[in-house]
């Protein structure tokens, strides 16, 4: 389980966190909503030390940190519990699809290159590019850049994997392989924590919709909870305005 | 005077004995100053507390003086200061057993160090944030990442900036001559001394000059091939 516990964070004067407390249950998809500037890509990069929380605590089953002393140790170790999927997918730009996917099994992981050929390959085929192992990100689509970036999370196994808006970038054509990629790696229990604007996506896949505003969480759910029958009027604004009415008669 | 074209050979000849001063000074000096060109970069761009002031004073001075006035510099002070030590903790060390050359490779390794540094640091302010943030994103270290992932792409984007330098390098060490070290141009000169046909020994010097700049430009456009294979972005 994960747990996220009084995780605040200022840049200088300006406050975008506000104590926020998260609880994420093992295997369950937690989609974070919210409009721009509410703090809710900034919480999932706290939640792997890209971004320094200025304080409170974070806590991946039995391993805890709290961000006021943590050691350049305690990072490293919450970084190899955590894989993030990037808006930008992030690929290393000078290695292949497949040594994007291997190099943290190599350097990390330390696993013998053989065996990372292997479980790399294996996974780029499971996001449905085993055509393209020694493909150059340059030479490939947003879509299949992004899909081995989810490649690049899994392999290391981790604890969670943490979306930042995977499919912002992407031309819309794109956007579907990416979500049916993410749809297929959470029916087998991956626990995830996606910022997506994508409302379609979030009702079928989530088990628990969290929506935030200007750093704190304004009200969480279950999908039907938050979706159907918001009880905050933040959330219902919010909902109107990027949900198209739909109850409208001809 | 007359040009006398059998002589810019004969000259040639003669010259091409000095090819490896001017290629060790070369050599030397480009690659301490790359490593030196490295960490002052480094140091630039994690604003190093203690060294960051010293790195700064570093590149300005260097690069607002003469690279002559270096070598100068070094020739002078060093000596100063060696034998001042020397005398100080009773060394048998003296000054005097430097090779000339020495303090060439010195003072032009510190000149090319200020200058390959800022080469350095736009190729690592090149490197997309991005990069270093997935490879921290999958629980690499800083220097994992610095070495396998920020570095590489770089050194790739800085290549014609180095080769740059290199050239650079290579014609600037002709200064080494007011040290007394014989390369190229000094021996082009002692070659000419006896018959005073300066500009034949000169325009052999020039071309051996040329050939060499051509062979690092012919080097730069094989590397930057292989390195750049996966790099289709950009304007080319």
């Amino acid at each position: 389980m994960i747990k996220l516990e009084h995780i605040s964070k200022s840049f200088g004067r300006h406050q975008v966190l506000n104590n926020i407390d998260l609880k994420v249950s093992k295997g369950e998809v937690v989609v974070i909503l919210g409009p721009s500037g509410s703090g809710k890509t900034t919480l999932l990069r706290c939640v792997n030390y890209l971004e320094k929380p200025s304080g409170g605590e974070i806590s991946i089953g039995e391993f805890k940190l709290d961000c006021r002393h943590a050691r350049k140790k305690d990072i490293h170790q919450l970084r190899q519990k955590t894989a993030m999927v990037f808006q930008q997918y992030n690929l290393f730009r000078h290695k292949t699809a497949l040594e994007n996917v291997m190099e943290g099994l190599l350097i990390v992981k330390k696993l013998p290159k053989e065996a990372a050929r292997e479980k790399s390959i294996a996974l780029l085929e499971k996001v449905g590019l085993g055509a393209k192992l020694d493909a150059y990100p340059s030479q490939l689509s947003g879509g299949q850049q992004q899909r081995v970036g989810i490649a690049r999370a899994l392999a290391l196994e981790p604890e969670v994997i943490l979306f930042d808006e995977p499919t912002s970038a992407l031309d819309p054509e794109l956007v579907g392989e990416v979500l049916e990629v993410i749809r297929k790696i959470a029916k087998e229990g991956i626990t995830m924590i996606v910022v997506t604007h994508e409302m379609g996506f979030a009702r079928d896949v989530a088990n628990h919709v969290v929506f935030m505003d200007g750093g704190v969480i304004v009200e969480e759910g279950t999908p039907s909870e938050v979706f159907n029958h918001p009880r905050e009027e933040r959330t219902k604004q919010f909902l109107k305005r990027i949900t198209p009415e739909l109850n409208y008669s001809i | 005077m007359k040009l006398d074209p059998s002589f810019i050979w004969t000259a040639f000849v003669q010259i091409l004995s000095a090819i490896p001063t001017t290629l060790y000074i070369t050599v030397v000096s480009v690659l301490a100053g790359f490593v030196i060109g490295i960490v002052v970069a480094l140091i630039r761009i994690y604003r190093t507390p203690g060294l960051y002031p010293l790195a700064v004073g570093y590149v300005t001075f260097i690069r607002g003086t003469p690279m002559l006035t270096h070598l100068l510099l070094i020739y002078f002070g060093l000596p100063m200061i060696i034998d001042g030590l020397a005398v100080q903790f009773g060394w048998s060390f003296r000054s005097v057993s430097i090779p000339m050359i020495g303090f060439a490779y010195i003072a032009f390794s510190i000149t090319a160090g200020a200058y390959m540094s800022e080469v350095v640091r736009s190729g690592l302010l090149a490197v997309d944030r991005g990069q270093i943030e997935a490879a921290h994103s999958i629980g690499m270290s800083t220097p994992q990442a610095l070495r396998r992932i920020v570095f590489p792409q770089a050194l790739a984007a800085s290549l014609p900036n180095l080769s740059n330098s290199v050239i650079g390098m290579l014609h600037g060490s002709t200064l080494a001559f007011t040290v007394s070290v014989v390369d190229i141009n000094a021996q082009a000169q002692i070659v000419a001394s006896t018959n005073w046909k300066f500009f034949e020994a000169y325009l052999a010097a020039a071309l051996i000059f040329w050939g060499l700049t051509f062979l690092i430009e012919r080097a730069t456009a094989l590397i930057e091939k292989r390195i750049n294979l996966y790099n289709r972005g950009g304007v080319a």
